[in-house]
C-alpha cells in the first residue's frame, strides 16, 4: 500500500532519484570525522531557523517594546530563557564553525580549481552570516547591542562617497528610531535568511557536482553519505547542540539594560568575535589613518585576498602563500582578541562600567516585574526614574568632587589623581563620607566624635587658612559639646542613654520603614534627655536643643537663622532637599558654609532622585550595593558604614 | 568502527528492506548497509532536529502552560492617582457611593474602570464596560449595558420608563425582564455589594443570543 503510494508519487515527481542523489553521494576513502564541519554549519542554521521563528512569535520590534518583549521572553515565558539562549549561543557556534570550515577548506586546497566558484559562494555565505550577527545584535534593544551597533552604523557612515546616505538608509533616519528596528528585523528574519537559503542551495549543489575533496582515497573502503557519513555528521551536530544547550541553560543570553540614547554605555564592546577588529581600530596608528582605513580598507583588503585565493593558487607557491596568509590572519585575530580581553580585564574603569551595567540589568528586571509592570513609555523610563540606580550617578556627578560614598564616588570607583611626582594616588575626600548619612552611626558619631566625623573637611583648601567665620572642628561650640558628650557617655551607666539620644535624633528622619524600626520607648527616653533631664549616672549635659532649638518640631525652610544648622526633621527628605539647595542659608551653616548651593545646579527631579536614594525611598531591591572602599580611602580608621539598629 | 563488525543480527528484519528495496532499484554495487548504523544515523539525525523543535513548541504553548500559575483575580491595593481598588473576589470598588444614586430607583449609567494587562504592559484605570445601577433601599442592582440579544448598548428611556436597545428594539422593564419577544433572556445582572456606603461590583461579560446566562 505505502509502496504503491510512494511509486505513484515517484512516478509524478521523481522524488526517488532526488532522494537517492541526496543520500547516496559517494564518499571515497570512507566516512571521516573531518568531513562533518559543513554539516554542522547547515545544522546550526536550521537551529537558528527553528529558534528564530519561535522567538519571532514573541518579539515586538519598536523602541518601546523590543527590550520589553525580549525581557518577557527571557524572564517570564515558559522555556523562553532556553529558546533565546539557544539562538544566542548557536549564532556564536556558527561563527566558530564557519572559521573552522574556512580554514579547513584552505588548508586542504578545496578552494582550488574546479571548486573556485563554490569557494566564492562560501565567502558570500560568510558575509551573510556576519550580516545576520550584526543585525541580530541590535534587536534586543539593550544598551550593549545599541552602542555596539552604533559603532557598526558609524563605520558604514565612514564609507567613501555614499557613507552618510548609506547610514541614513540603513537606520531609517538620521538617528536610531522605530524604523531602525523594523529594518534590522526585516533584514535579520527575512532578507538575509532568504539569501542564505538560496546561496546555501547553490553551495550544496556545486559541492555535489565536484564531490568531496579527498586526501587519501585508500584510507578505507569507499562508502556513501547515508548512513555512514550521516551518522558522523549527526553525532557532530548532537555535540554542537549539547554545547549550545549547556550554554543556554547554565550561562543564558545576556540582556543588558534597555537602550538609552541619553546614557552613554561605558561597558560597550562588540560581540567577542568582532573584538579583534575593535582592538585593531584602537591602535593609535590605525586611528590616525581614519575610521575608513581601519574598518573598511583593511578588512576589505583581507577579504579581497581571500576572494583571490583560487586564482592565487595557480601561481607558483600560490597555495603555500594562501595557507600562510590564513594562519597569519588567524594568529593576528587570536592575538588581538586576547589583547582586548586582557586589557579589559585589567582596566578598572571598564570593570566598574561592567559592574554598573550588571547592577542596572539586575535592577531593571526587578522593576519590570513589579505588580505595576512596565509602563507604556517603555522600561527605560523605569530605570531613569529609579533612585537606587540613578542616585549614585547623580552623586558621582554632583557630590563626589568633595564627598564620598563608602569611600567610592557613588558608582563604585575610587577617585585617583597624580601627585607632584606624577605618582597615582587616591584623591583625598574634602567632605564627609555620606554612605551612612542619617543612620544611628551617623548620629552617634556627631554626638561622640564630631571632629573626626567631619574630619575630611580638614583636607580642604579653605581649612588650611581657617578664619574665625569658618567651621572649626576642634575649637567651636559644637566641638566643645561633643567633647562633653564623649566624656559623659563614657560611663557604662549611660550607655543606654546614648542609645536613647541617638534614637530620638534618628526618629526625626522619617524614612520609609522607620515606623517599624524606631524604638519608641528608647526615643521617649531620648526626648527626656533633650528636654534637659540628667543622665543615668546623674551627669547633666548641655542639650542639643540649646543651639538647635527646633529639634522635634516640623521643618520649614525660611532661610532665617543664626548659622546653627536647623535640625528640625534632621535627615528627612524634606530637610535634605532644603539643605542641598542652599546650605549657606542662615538657617543652616550661614557664613560658615563651604558647600556649593545646588538650587540652580540640579533640577527638582534630579534632587528628588538623589534624596530618595540617600533616604532609602525606592522600590525594594535585592541587588548588591557596590563594595565598600572605606579602608582604601580612609586608611586604618574606616568610618562605620552600617546602620546599626537600636536593638544592638 | 562498527562498519566491519555488523555480525549483530538485526532484531527486526522487516523494516529495513523497505529502504533497500527502493534504493536497490536504481543503485547497484553499493557497500552493504549496516542496520545499526542506519538506525543510529536516523535516530541522532531525528534527535538533533526534534530537540529544538520540541523546546520551541513548548515555548509557543506558553499561554496554555503558564495559565495555571498566573493569579486569576489579582487584588489591587490602589496606588497613584485615582487608582482601581479590587478585592480578592474580583469586586471593583466604584468611585460613587450608594448615596449618589437616586432613592427612587432611577437607573444611573456608570462606566466601570479596571487595570488592563497587556502582556508586559499594565494600563492603569481603563474603561472596560458600562453598567446601569439602580438603588433599591440599601441595596444596589446592576445591569450590564450589553444587550443579551446581540450585544448592542441598552439605553434607559426616561419617556417610557424602560430599558431599550435601539439596534433590534429589545425592551426591558426596570427589573430587567423582557417586555417583548426579541431578547432571549432578561438583562444580565452583575453581582454587587454595599459596604460602608461604597458600591463594589464584579464586572463580567456574558454570551449573547442564548436563553441562559453564560460567562464569556
Amino acid at each position: 500500500m505505502i509502496r504503491s503510494l510512494l511509486a505513484w508519487l515517484d512516478n509524478r515527481t521523481g522524488c526517488n532519484d532526488l532522494l537517492h542523489e541526496a543520500l547516496y553521494e559517494r564518499v571515497p576513502g570512507g566516512a571521516r570525522w573531518r568531513y562533518v564541519w559543513g554539516s554542522t554549519l547547515v545544522f546550526t542554521f536550521v537551529l537558528q531557523m527553528i529558534t528564530g521563528i519561535f522567538l519571532w512569535m514573541a518579539y515586538s520590534p519598536s523602541t518601546q517594546t523590543a527590550w520589553e518583549s525580549v525581557y518577557y521572553i527571557q524572564e517570564v515565558m515558559f522555556l523562553g530563557r532556553i529558546v533565546r539562549g539557544m539562538h544566542h549561543f548557536a549564532a556564536q557556534a556558527m561563527i566558530v564553525l564557519l572559521a573552522i570550515h574556512l580554514i579547513q577548506v584552505i588548508i586542504d586546497g578545496a578552494y582550488k580549481a574546479p571548486r573556485e566558484v563554490n569557494f566564492w559562494l562560501g565567502l558570500v555565505l560568510l558575509k551573510i552570516i556576519l550580516g545576520l550577527s550584526l543585525t541580530g545584535y541590535l534587536l534586543p534593544w539593550d544598551q550593549k547591542g545599541y552602542y555596539a551597533t552604533q559603532v557598526s552604523t558609524k563605520i558604514m557612515g565612514a564609507t567613501p562617497v555614499i557613507g552618510a546616505q548609506l547610514q541614513e538608509v540603513v537606520q531609517g533616519g538620521a538617528q536610531y528610531n522605530h524604523h531602525t528596528l523594523t529594518r534590522f528585523f526585516a533584514m535579520h528574519a527575512g532578507i538575509l535568511p532568504g539569501l542564505l537559503i538560496a546561496f546555501l542551495a547553490l553551495h550544496l549543489y556545486v559541492f555535489r557536482r565536484h564531490g568531496l575533496t579527498v586526501h587519501d582515497p585508500k584510507y578505507k573502503p569507499d562508502t556513501t553519505f547515508w548512513p555512514d557519513q550521516v551518522l558522523k555528521d549527526g553525532v557532530a551536530c548532537l555535540g554542537v547542540l549539547a554545547v549550545v544547550l549547556l550554554f543556554a541553560i547554565f550561562k543564558g543570553a545576556e540582556l543588558s539594560p534597555p537602550a538609552d540614547a541619553a546614557k552613554a554605555y561605558a561597558a560597550a564592546r562588540p560581540e567577542w568575535y568582532f573584538l579583534f577588529l575593535f582592538r585593531f581600530l584602537k591602535f593609535e596608528a590605525v586611528e590616525h589613518l581614519g575610521l575608513a582605513f581601519g574598518a573598511i580598507y583593511v578588512p576589505g583588503a583581507l577579504m579581497g585576498i581571500l576572494f583571490m585565493m583560487p586564482l592565487t593558487a595557480k601561481l607558483k607557491a600560490g597555495h603555500r602563500f594562501n595557507v600562510a596568509f590564513t594562519w597569519l590572519v588567524t594568529f593576528g585575530i587570536v592575538v588581538l582578541t586576547t589583547l582586548a580581553f586582557y586589557e579589559d580585564a585589567n582596566n578598572e574603569d571598564h570593570q566598574a562600567a561592567i559592574a554598573e551595567a550588571e547592577r542596572d540589568a539586575h535592577r531593571i528586571k526587578e522593576l519590570a516585574s513589579r505588580p505595576s509592570m512596565i509602563p507604556v513609555e517603555g522600561a527605560v523610563s523605569l530605570l531613569r526614574e529609579d533612585p537606587f540606580t540613578q542616585g549614585p550617578v547623580l552623586f558621582a556627578k554632583n557630590c563626589a568632587s568633595c564627598h564620598r560614598y563608602n569611600g567610592h564616588n557613588g558608582r563604585g570607583i575610587v577617585l585617583r589623581e597624580k601627585d607632584a611626582d606624577r605618582n597615582v594616588i587616591i584623591t583625598k575626600p574634602v567632605a564627609t563620607d555620606l554612605a551612612n548619612f542619617g543612620s544611628r552611626d551617623w548620629m552617634r558619631a556627631i554626638i561622640m566624635d564630631y571632629g573626626n566625623h567631619f574630619g575630611p573637611l580638614k583636607n580642604a583648601e579653605w581649612y588650611q587658612n581657617l578664619g574665625d567665620d569658618d567651621l572649626n572642628l576642634d575649637e567651636s561650640e559644637m566641638a566643645d559639646a561633643s567633647n562633653g558628650y564623649a566624656e559623659a557617655f563614657q560611663a557604662t551607666e549611660n550607655a543606654e542613654d546614648l542609645k536613647a539620644l541617638v534614637e530620638v535624633l534618628v526618629a526625626m528622619r522619617k524614612w520609609p520603614g522607620d515606623e517599624t524600626t524606631i524604638d519608641a520607648k528608647l526615643a521617649a527616653r531620648g526626648q527626656q534627655i533633650l528636654d534637659g533631664e540628667p543622665l543615668a549616672d546623674g551627669t547633666e549635659i548641655s542639650s542639643c536643643t540649646d543651639c538647635h532649638d527646633t529639634i522635634g518640631s516640623d521643618f520649614e525652610f525660611t532661610g532665617e537663622g543664626f548659622g546653627y544648622p536647623d535640625l528640625a526633621e534632621y535627615g528627612s527628605a524634606k530637610w535634605l532637599k532644603a539643605f542641598i539647595r542652599d546650605p549657606g542659608s542662615d538657617q543652616f551653616y550661614g557664613t560658615k558654609n563651604h558647600m556649593p548651593a545646588y538650587a540652580e545646579k540640579m533640577t527638582d527631579e534630579e534632587l528628588d532622585i538623589l534624596v530618595r536614594w540617600m533616604t532609602g525611598d525606592y522600590y525594594e531591591t535585592h541587588v548588591e550595593d557596590y563594595p565598600s572602599r572605606l579602608t582604601e580611602v580612609f586608611g586604618s580608621e574606616p568610618q562605620p558604614a552600617s546602620d546599626t539598629s537600636a536593638a544592638e | 568502527m562498527s562498519e566491519n563488525e555488523n555480525a549483530t543480527p538485526a532484531p527486526e528484519e522487516t523494516s529495513p528492506p523497505k529502504t533497500t528495496a527502493v534504493t536497490d532499484d536504481s543503485g547497484s554495487g553499493r557497500p552493504r548497509r549496516n542496520f545499526v548504523v542506519e538506525c543510529l544515523a536516523a535516530g541522532i539525525g531525528g534527535l538533533v532536529g526534534l530537540v529544538p523543535a520540541g523546546i520551541g513548541s513548548l515555548f509557543f504553548l506558553d499561554p496554555l502552560i503558564r495559565k495555571g500559575s498566573q493569579p486569576a483575580a489579582g487584588t489591587s491595593a490602589g496606588t497613584g492617582n485615582n487608582p482601581v481598588v479590587k478585592n480578592e473576589n474580583g469586586f471593583l470598588r466604584l468611585s460613587l457611593g450608594i448615596d449618589a444614586l437616586p432613592e427612587d430607583g432611577t437607573p444611573v449609567r456608570y462606566t466601570v474602570h479596571d487595570d488592563i494587562v497587556n502582556v508586559w504592559n499594565k494600563f492603569p484605570n481603563q474603561p472596560i464596560g458600562a453598567v446601569w445601577l439602580r438603588r433599591i433601599q440599601d441595596q444596589v442592582i446592576a445591569f450590564s449595558t450589553v444587550c443579551p440579544h446581540l450585544g448592542c448598548d441598552v439605553e434607559h428611556r426616561t419617556s417610557e420608563g424602560d430599558f431599550y436597545c435601539p439596534c433590534h428594539t429589545s425592551a426591558f422593564d426596570l427589573e430587567g425582564s423582557p417586555l417583548n419577544k426579541i431578547p432571549p433572556r432578561s438583562m444580565d445582572t452583575l453581582e454587587t455589594e454595599v459596604k460602608d456606603g461604597r458600591i463594589w461590583l464584579k464586572y463580567e461579560q456574558f454570551r449573547g443570543a442564548t436563553s441562559e446566562k453564560e460567562l464569556v
